[in-house]
């Protein structure tokens, strides 16, 4: 909880202006509301009581229809500081959500919960809006208004005043009784809840199987049957709170009559008051109440979005703890630089030859998760092919992008050409890095557009055009009216998996790098695709060092050093025959896969 | 209009529900009217020092009003949202039995996965329109109209002035509010949809941008979108916020007006003055009830567009009337003719499959293979009829399938899915047996064939099968087409997610049962394949080859290329 109001107490320290202003807003708001009854009340006392002429009440009247328009531009403005803080708080967290997607949230982006965090930086941030668009203006007016009906009220008749001192809280206190009930009803039977709303897109998804088991008319009466228990078990948990709604109405009605009868004795048999005040108080007890039962109505708002901002909080805090982690990583950086830079004076990145990389045992684990990688000390020459190889779920993927600087090791060093990397140097270090995965990234845009951005800079058509060659997608472009200028990606055209693995060559055909990262692809692919990606890679690799996730034989067998994980452990590094030769799994795993393809 | 007419037949439906929380509220909203009028008129009695029993019997109906409006709302809200609910269950049958007839059609219109997750949010906003829209305005008539005919009995022109600020409240303010709504509200929506792909589209290629130095470009144009959807959503908020203040004022006014008139009245002689407070008392509290109004727009808004989505997914789409014809294959196995078979998907600028020629004989047993993407599956769901080709025709024993009654297609297909689909509910359940009856030995037998022996028939199977691996899976969608007694097995990867050695004695156990039958599988691998009858080697929605394992072989074609290919590939394949 004390992270929640640290989410919304920061939100509230700059809007401290604003709250001001809402807490003025209410207290004249309060004003007029009192203003206006008593100028009713008095309309009425000349009119009904003294027997006055129209032209006698002409001002009062004038009077009373300008503090209305005050009312209701106060109503306005009192509403319009609340959007304004809504949107601006808004803006906030999601600014904050989308740099903490963006600067700290590497491994989780890494290991795909994309859908979740979309719907935190679009939904939950929205939800939240309601807490300083509706929760915080009705708090502001529930507090100062009824507390200056209730001195008014002490002030012309002490009675009322008590009797308004003694039924008032009972309404927050029923309010707050309801929420807590229902919702302790809700949670039991949300199992419950979840599964009958779940079946209906349950059977939506699964509709071609029943269709084609014949099954169809049989789930339309299921979706009724579930459909159904969801109303009932839904009621009973809504009967609670009206039941309570109606004890709270009834309190309230109760309240009033026993302020009327107290006005009329007062009138009638004590002859203590005037009727101009007993209107007065008439007019003033329904607001009176209504305030409090908003405050009840806002609460509720007020609740849902905490739990909005919660979710939103949550994010921050778990991206914040890999921060923490990966700032651990950066300081042992740090201090080993200070040690580097006194035993190597060259530390520019060059544009041209080949880098060395070193792993210097490396350690690296996902937040809490068990899963845990260690490296040991492996060292690639500049201008090496490096093939990594184990079963799925071994760590290959997590190691490469270690070695790519996507991850910061837990604890340990990457060292390029000897040194560690700084900050400042990641850009020039990804200058030089191309990564081709079995998914590339293709952006809604034209051909031309997705082969540039590998380049960093402004490209001609002729080099795009070049690149798209010897990527060996000339065919396809050739076959596409627009040409290069055809728009792919989400709502363009779609291109096959071995089309959008050639166009990833052919963003690294323009880069020309010296670091190639690659993950081979494991399903089949096209032959075409197959082929120009055998001979692509070699071109490309001439002048880089090259690392893979080897799946082919002849990766690994061509390899000038191969690294091979089992359970998140590199286990040995070696050359194809060597390894073939002093470790047993390896052997096995390369022997097994072709009994296998040829049986 | 005309796409809430599913919505008005469902409120038809439930209008005994309907009919009850309509009297409720319209109770309660008079009684609460008639309360305060009546302390109103108590107070102004008093100055006239009557005697004190009519105190006392006022004071008692208000106190009775007063229990009689908490007790009628009590109900108003327990009917009304009944209603709701009843409506909600009888929408998704509606919807689903709709859904039916044009399903998987409707599904390559759109390509985005969240069209399912689309119609349910819909179908649930579809429900407000009831509470939020159409009952109102009812009750603000109502209890308007009733507070009309009291008041005329004391003076015409008051009476007037309340169904003044009845068209007001609940007409023309809602409009003017709708009216500005209209143009925002399409504007959120849109800028919603893009902020959300944007997100989407940096999350998924955040490697990659990382890599082309593009990551904070993209954060700069993310923050202007997030920063324009706030502007559009303040806007939005804002004309509600207008339309809110619109009609407190005219709740204002129109008791100013009840003071004014019936002062000017009062002096006139027209109207006796205790009445006076009677009346603005009654003013003050009539608006109560048309508080909704002001959110009214909102939600017509929403259940309107929910509305026009849903038909544009569900109506579009006439389904066809069923063709008579049915398989007669009851003792004999299903051929296949397949001539210059052409399709592509709605969106798509490329023909799925181009120009399929292909036969297969009653009993004869079928392999396809090639890269992902090549037109395999699509070939699969011609067959079943759940598409239909672009051009070209398909032939089931000589009988053109257009002709066939899809039914009984399905009837004689034992069929396996890709995504194979699993519902909540116990393996029994999930096993679709379509009310034939086996015995719980057979099953387990069959279960045991499939490997399964360690999954009993009562055990809970999660939504979408969430609680099985991908192997288990596929194992239960094969020992369901095994428990079916069609003679054509169409199965589309079936064994992807399994091991070597499993995958191998599964398939024995497929092929010694569909020993009779015309079989058709789509492969992944290129293992096992020997004991086909013949091989498809399909590219780009093409047959490539045709012929045995050995023939394939010896020709050093396509296939062969691909077999080498796979030769080569260690590691993940091998699990």
């Amino acid at each position: 909880m004390s992270r929640i109001s640290g989410l919304i107490s920061e939100q509230m320290s700059l809007q401290r202006k604003n709250r001001t202003l809402l807490a003025m807003i209410s207290l004249v708001l309060g004003i007029t509301m009192i203003a206006q009854a008593v100028l009713l009340a008095e309309v009425v006392q000349r009119i009904f009581v003294e027997k006055a002429s129209f032209s006698s009440v002409i001002t009062l009247l004038g009077l009373l229809l300008a503090v209305m328009v005050i009312r209701t531009l106060l109503f306005y403005s009192n509403g319009k500081v609340g959007l304004h803080m809504a949107a601006r708080a808004k803006t906030n967290m999601r600014s904050a959500v989308l740099q903490s997607l963006i600067y700290t949230s590497m491994p989780s982006t890494l290991r795909g919960q994309t859908g979740g965090k979309v719907s935190i930086a679009l939904d939950a941030v929205d939800e939240a809006d309601q807490y300083f668009s509706q929760y915080m203006p009705r708090m502001m007016e529930a507090a100062m208004i009824p507390i200056l009906i209730l001195i008014v009220t002490f002030y012309l008749h002490s009675n009322t005043g008590w009797i308004l001192l003694c039924t008032a809280p009972f309404i927050p206190l029923f309010m707050i009784l309801v929420g807590l009930k229902t919702k302790n009803k809700s949670e039991e039977k949300y199992t419950q809840l979840a599964e009958f709303s779940g079946t209906f897109l349950d059977s939506l998804q699964g509709l071609v199987s029943l269709k084609i088991f014949g099954r169809a008319n049989h789930q339309q009466q299921e979706i009724e049957r579930s459909s159904l228990g969801y109303r009932d078990a839904t009621m009973s948990i809504l009967k609670i709170a009206f039941t309570n709604t109606f004890m709270l109405e009834s309190i309230v009605m109760l309240s009033i009559g026993i302020v009327a009868l107290e006005l009329a004795l007062q009138l009638l048999v004590f002859k203590s008051m005037a009727f101009h005040t007993a209107f007065l108080i008439l007019l003033l007890i329904p607001e009176f109440y209504s305030l409090l039962k908003n405050t009840g109505t806002a609460f509720h708002s007020g609740r849902t979005s905490m739990g909005a901002i919660c979710k939103v909080d949550q994010m921050l805090a778990e991206s914040q703890i890999t921060s923490e982690l990966e700032d651990i990583g950066q300081s042992t950086s740090a201090s080993n630089q200070q040690i580097m830079k006194s035993q190597h004076t060259s530390t520019t990145l060059d544009q041209s030859t080949p880098l060395s990389i070193e792993l210097e045992d490396v350690h690296f684990h996902y937040g809490t998760d068990s899963f845990e990688l260690q490296t040991g000390n492996i060292s690639f020459q500049a201008g090496e092919h490096i093939a990594i190889v184990g079963k799925s779920g071994s760590g290959k993927t997590t190691l490469l992008h270690l070695i790519a600087g996507l991850l910061k090791p837990t604890s340990g060093e990457v060292l390029v050409n000897r040194k560690v990397l700084s900050e400042s140097q990641q850009s020039a270090w990804f200058r030089q890095v191309s990564y081709i995965t079995q998914h590339p990234y293709i952006f809604a845009g034209t051909i031309a557009e997705n082969i540039s951005i590998g380049a960093g800079r402004q490209v001609s058509t002729a080099e795009i055009e070049q690149a798209a060659e010897e990527a060996g997608l000339t065919v396809l472009i050739d076959q596409l009216q627009q040409g290069l200028e055809t728009v792919i990606g989400d709502g363009g055209r779609g291109l096959s998996g071995g089309e959008k693995q050639r166009l990833a060559l052919a963003r690294a055909f323009l880069k020309r790098p010296t670091i190639i990262l690659f993950d081979e692809p494991t399903v089949g692919l096209d032959l075409h695709t197959e082929q120009v990606l055998q001979r692509s890679i070699a071109l490309l690799s001439q002048k880089a060092t090259m690392i893979t996730v080897a799946h082919r034989l002849y990766t690994i067998q061509d390899a000038d050093q191969i690294v091979f994980m089992d359970h998140g452990a590199v286990v040995d590094t070696g050359r194809h025959d060597e390894l073939i030769g002093r470790l047993p799994l390896y052997a096995e795993m390369v022997n097994v896969q072709q009994k296998g393809g040829i049986a | 209009m005309n796409e809430l007419a599913i919505m008005s037949k469902a409120m038809l439906q439930e209008r005994k529900d309907i009919i009850l929380s309509i009297l409720g509220g319209f109770i309660a909203g008079i009684a609460g009217v008639a309360l305060f009028s009546a302390s109103g008129y108590m107070i102004s009695q008093t100055v006239f020092a009557p005697p004190l029993y009519t105190l006392i019997i006022i004071t008692s109906m208000v106190k009775l009003l007063g229990l009689l409006r908490a007790g009628s709302r009590y109900a108003e809200r327990l009917y009304s949202h009944r209603a709701t609910f009843s409506m909600l269950s009888r929408l998704r049958t509606a919807f689903f039995a709709k859904l039916i007839p044009i399903t998987p059609g409707i599904l390559n219109k759109n390509r985005s996965g969240d069209l399912l997750a689309r119609i349910v949010g819909d179908v649930e906003s579809l429900q407000n329109y009831f509470l939020r829209v159409a009952y109102p305005p009812i009750i603000v008539v109502l209890v308007f109209l009733a507070t009309m005919i009291f008041t005329s009995t004391f003076s015409f022109w008051i009476a007037g002035l309340f169904v003044v600020g009845m068209l007001l409240t609940a007409l023309v303010v809602p409009s003017i509010v709708l009216f500005g709504q209209r143009k925002i509200n399409g504007r959120v929506r849109e800028e919603r949809a893009l902020f959300s792909t944007e997100v989407t589209e940096v999350l998924y290629g955040f490697r990659d941008l990382k890599i082309y130095g593009q990551l904070i470009q993209r954060e700069q144009q993310l923050q202007q979108t997030s920063a324009t959807l706030t502007e559009e959503q303040q806007k939005a908020a804002e004309n509600l916020l207008r339309g809110q203040a619109m009609h407190t004022f005219v709740t204002y006014l129109i008791s100013w007006g009840v003071l004014g008139l019936g002062a000017f009245l009062i002096i006139d002689g027209a109207l006796a003055g205790v009445f006076l407070a009677m009346l603005i008392m009654a003013s003050l509290t009539v608006f109560e009830e048309a508080a909704a109004m002001a959110t009214l727009p909102a939600y017509k808004q929403d259940s309107e567009h929910a509305a026009k989505r849903l038909q544009e997914t569900v109506g579009s789409s006439a389904s066809l009337p069923a063709p008579s014809l049915r398989i007669e294959s009851d003792d004999q196995a299903i051929s296949i003719d397949l001539n210059q078979v052409t399709f592509q998907y709605e969106d798509e600028w490329r023909p799925a499959l181009q120009k399929v020629s292909l036969h297969l004989d009653a009993g004869s047993k079928t392999a396809i293979v090639g890269p992902s993407g090549s037109g395999k599956s699509t070939l699969i769901d011609l067959l079943l009829k759940l598409r239909t080709p672009t051009a070209g025709d398909i032939r089931l024993n000589g009988v053109a399938l257009k002709e066939l009654d899809e039914n009984s297609i399905w009837q004689n297909a034992n069929v396996v899915l890709q995504q194979g689909h699993f519902f909540r509910g116990t393996i029994r359940d999930n096993l679709l047996l379509d009310n034939k009856e086996y015995s719980d030995e057979h099953l387990l037998h069959v279960l045991h064939q499939m490997q399964l022996s360690h999954i009993l028939l009562n055990d809970i199977v999660y939504e979408k099968g969430e609680n099985l691996s991908d192997g288990e899976k596929q194992r239960l969608a094969l020992a369901r087409a095994m428990l079916r007694k069609g003679r054509l097995w169409l199965l589309d990867e079936p064994t992807s997610s399994l091991d070597y050695v499993t995958e191998q004695s599964v398939l024995q156990q497929i092929l010694a049962h569909s020993a009779e039958d015309t079989l058709l599988l789509i492969g992944h691998r290129l293992t096992g394949l020997e004991k086909m009858d013949q091989i498809v080697v399909m590219d780009q929605g093409k047959i490539v080859e045709i012929g045995s394992y050995a023939e394939l072989m010896d020709k050093k074609g396509y296939f062969y290329e691909m077999k080498k290919v796979e030769w080569q590939m260690i590691g993940e394949v091998a699990i």
